[in-house]
């Protein structure tokens, strides 16, 4: 019998351990092997090409363009010192400026990014943990979690009680869970109020605007508003660039959500619309820009929450459509 | 004013009054149906803790500080719990506050073994989730009633089916088998003294029930550890000890049906009496309109007795389950009650191995309890499986021994003053639970109340009792 003589070999008796000897904490080589198998996943090549080209290409460009306006600025610096040194020294003063914002710009892009990035790596340990079904690595993940929400003055009282809820009984998969119930359901409660104001904001300002170049120009600007403030709520902070490629990143997200997301849903939103549009074209144009605005506002939690929604919590259009429906109501 | 003119006044006040008294009632008796019930039945064999799980529930809804898988605790939604006095007057109040001065003193203890049967209500007061409700209901109340038993007792309920002649030849079967035939010898010697057809005689009657009730405790006392142990009331007798209905003990089956006269015929009547004024009395007052059920299974005592044990408690807890009756409710059976729509079977004692193996003593707690599962869900019910502790006595730490890493557990093994860690041993995540090559492949120790224990206020500390009780009770909560 090979199962039982297997048995016995890792069997191992009970036993009494020195209790002098002070006890570690949780195991956290589990935990970095479960990260490093998740970096390898995540970066492996989907589709084959070269993947030096391009950014040679647009390095060389920028490294050109650099040295050309430092040969510019140089020049012009001679040229105004030449004239007078008053205007020497306000053209001086305007190139620190000018560098040192550009700086300034570039450094707050980079931390954005590279927090957006944290997340994302945040949600794909949860996700590692979850599967792996282990045990004792969920604390380090807490603690993670924790620092990256430590300058949140709103989050401390969460983040107290996850402190207390969480004990050395918890598997990893409950950690998570404690996780997104006590830190996370709150964020998600206010991120959702916020995507149901601007949704309102879009559909109510697109059924009064008298022209469409306007409609666009708000639905735009009242978006891009909307994934910052959702975005800054999860804790992602994301500068100017920043948002541009959060929008980019959730358009992309959209169209596949689009083609994924059941048919029902496509059905009710379009038979809202036209219901609506009976009513009103106008009306009918609001209601789909807010809808429209909605998706936006949720695809973002999706993106920006450190843990992924599970099928019970994840928000869903059905209230926001309700709401949006009650909007004509309030306003005629 | 002439005398026969009628005082409107007091007529008008007398009206209000009415009025009064009628709205007052009206609101107290709105008040009854709107506020929920709940029935909830804590079943377990002996030892598999259900006075230690009732204290620590009791204490943890009422202190509400240690529950964050109860939904209604984590959305803020739960506001407080209070004790109520319970609508049965004539059961014993739970004594939850000797209990807790048992567990929380110093040096603690474990309260003693149950004796006899008490209850208590609990008043739950909760914000409903629903906006609809919250507009006619600003707050909602469940009350719920839990009730402490001798885990002996619920093994007297397999016997409601059987007549005594069904009854005896399946004990006498039982004690056939290798563990209990050493254990009952003495009986089993008397029972080739006498025969069925004897006549009836007080004094035969009285040595067999002595007899068989040594037998009986044997059973218990054994290094087996066996559960199917019937009647009951042999063992902890309440307060029936001494009277004649506990008189009786199993003989061979004649042939053919000796009269009334006879030793059988004496023996079948007070086993009769016995059914239908102990069991179903007990049953029909505590068992029979429960809402939802908890079944607590002590897996580890199983392990270190070993096979034999296991396979005893496996048959004892089918052969009882069956009594109770388990169906999917509708609105109309909430509010009869008397369906159980919902049955967790928790593996208790869970602090006593390191937390890394939860995982396979639930899985092992499915296999054991498969058979049962099957037969309340086909009824229509819902069932899960846990691993929990009422009163979490250790930490799981982790330590090196001879260069192997390994999850310990850290406390004060039971009958020792200083905590200790120790390597308690792992549970297999096969069906392969005893290795033929090694005599007692499991002693799991017990250990006593860590010190201090609930000073923070919080509620006693456990294990996955919130989630249990979000089985149990979370849709009542909704």
């Amino acid at each position: 019998m090979s199962n039982a003589t297997h048995q016995a070999a890792t069997w191992l008796p009970p036993v009494e351990i020195d209790p002098s000897r002070p006890a570690q904490g949780a195991d956290e080589t589990a935990f970095a092997a479960v990260t490093d198998s998740v970096a390898a996943r995540v970066n492996r090549v989907v589709w084959p090409r070269s993947r030096w080209t391009l950014p040679a290409f647009l390095g060389g460009v920028a490294a050109l363009v650099v040295v050309a306006l430092a040969f510019d600025a140089a020049n012009l610096m001679d040229r105004s010192f030449a004239t007078s040194y008053a205007l020497g020294l306000l053209v001086t003063v305007a190139l620190a400026v000018t560098v040192g914002t550009a700086l300034k710009l570039a450094l707050d892009e980079a931390v954005s990014i590279r927090r957006l990035r944290r997340i994302d790596t945040l949600r794909a340990d949860a996700e590692a943990l979850v599967a792996a079904g282990g045990h004792g690595s969920a604390m380090a993940f807490a603690d993670t979690l924790a620092g990256f929400y430590a300058d949140r003055d709103d989050l401390a009282s969460p983040l107290e009680s996850l402190r207390l809820a969480v004990t050395d009984a918890h598997s990893d998969a409950e950690v998570i869970a404690l996780i997104d119930r006590q830190v996370l359901t709150g964020i998600d409660q206010r991120a959702y109020a916020r995507v149901l104001c601007a949704s309102r904001d879009t559909a109510l300002a697109t059924a009064l605007s008298p022209s469409a170049a306007l409609d666009v120009a708000i639905v735009l600007w009242r978006n891009l508003k909307l994934v910052r403030e959702v975005s800054t709520l999860y804790g992602a902070r994301p500068g100017q660039f920043g948002s541009w490629r959060l929008m980019r990143r959730m358009l992309a997200n959209l169209a596949v959500a689009g083609v994924a997301e059941s048919a029902s849903h496509a059905a009710v939103d379009a038979l809202g619309g036209t219901l609506a549009a009976a009513v009103s074209t106008r009306l009918g144009q609001g209601m789909i820009n807010g809808l429209l605005t909605a998706r936006i506002g949720l695809a973002a939690m999706n993106l920006c929450r450190p843990v992924a929604f599970t099928a019970e919590n994840k928000p869903t259009l059905r209230r926001i459509r309700a709401e949006l429906l009650s909007v004509p109501k309030d306003v005629l | 004013m002439s005398p026969n003119f009628p005082n409107w006044t007091k007529l008008a006040g007398v009206g209000e009054q009415a009025l009064d008294f009628a709205l007052k009632n009206v609101g107290t008796l709105t008040d009854r149906v709107l506020e929920g019930h709940v029935r909830l039945g804590v079943t377990g064999l002996r030892r598999a803790g259900k006075t230690v799980f009732v204290t620590s529930l009791i204490d943890n809804l009422l202190r509400g500080g240690r529950l964050p898988f109860l939904d209604a605790v984590a959305s803020n939604r739960f506001l407080a719990a209070r004790l109520r006095s319970s609508p049965h007057r004539e059961v014993p109040r739970f004594p939850y506050e000797r209990y807790l001065a048992a567990l929380t003193a110093s040096p603690p203890h474990w309260p003693a073994a149950t004796a006899g049967i008490s209850q208590l209500r609990l008043a739950i007061r909760y914000i409903p989730n629903s906006s609809l409700r919250r507009s006619v209901q600003p707050m909602a109340t469940l009350n719920v009633d839990v009730f402490d038993y001798p885990g002996e007792w619920l093994m007297d309920l397999p016997m409601l089916n059987q007549s005594y002649r069904e009854w005896a030849a399946h004990t006498l079967e039982l004690a056939e088998r290798p563990p209990r035939r050493q254990l009952g010898a003495r009986w089993l010697h008397w029972l080739e003294s006498v025969g069925p057809n004897d006549r009836s005689d007080e004094a035969a009657a009285r040595e067999g029930a002595a007899l068989y009730t040594d037998y009986l405790h044997a059973c218990r006392r054994s290094q087996a550890n066996l559960s199917l142990v019937q009647p009951g009331r042999f063992i902890e007798p309440g307060d029936l000890a001494g009277t004649p209905l506990l008189t009786f003990c199993p003989l061979p089956s004649p042939a053919a049906e000796p009269g009334p006269n006879s030793l059988w015929g004496l023996m079948a009547e007070r086993f009769e009496d016995y059914k239908n004024t102990v069991v179903r009395r007990f049953f029909v007052e505590h068992f029979a309109r429960l809402d939802r059920q908890i079944v607590l299974v002590d897996v580890l005592g199983m392990l270190n007795a070993g096979p034999a044990a296991l396979h005893d408690m496996r048959m004892a807890l089918t052969a009882c389950l069956e009594a109770f009756r388990h169906g999917r409710g509708g609105w109309l059976s909430r509010l009869t009650g008397g369906q159980i729509d919902r049955v967790l079977f928790a593996a208790t004692k869970a602090d006593h191995i390191a937390a890394s193996q939860h995982a396979n003593m639930r899985n092992l707690l499915d296999m054991l309890v498969s058979e049962a599962r099957n037969a309340i869900r086909f009824e229509g019910a819902t069932v899960d499986t846990l691993a929990l502790a009422a009163v979490k006595c250790t930490e799981t730490v982790m330590t090196e021994h001879q260069g192997r890493k390994l999850a310990c557990v850290q406390g004060t093994p039971l009958g020792r003053q200083r905590p200790t860690v120790l390597f308690p041993g792992g549970i297999p995540d096969g069906p392969d639970l005893f290795p033929e090559n090694v005599s007692q492949p499991y002693r799991f120790l017990d250990f006593e109340p860590p010190a201090a224990v609930g000073r923070d206020g919080r509620g006693l500390p456990n294990i996955r009792l919130d989630q249990a009780l979000n089985f149990l009770l979370g849709d009542h909560l909704a």
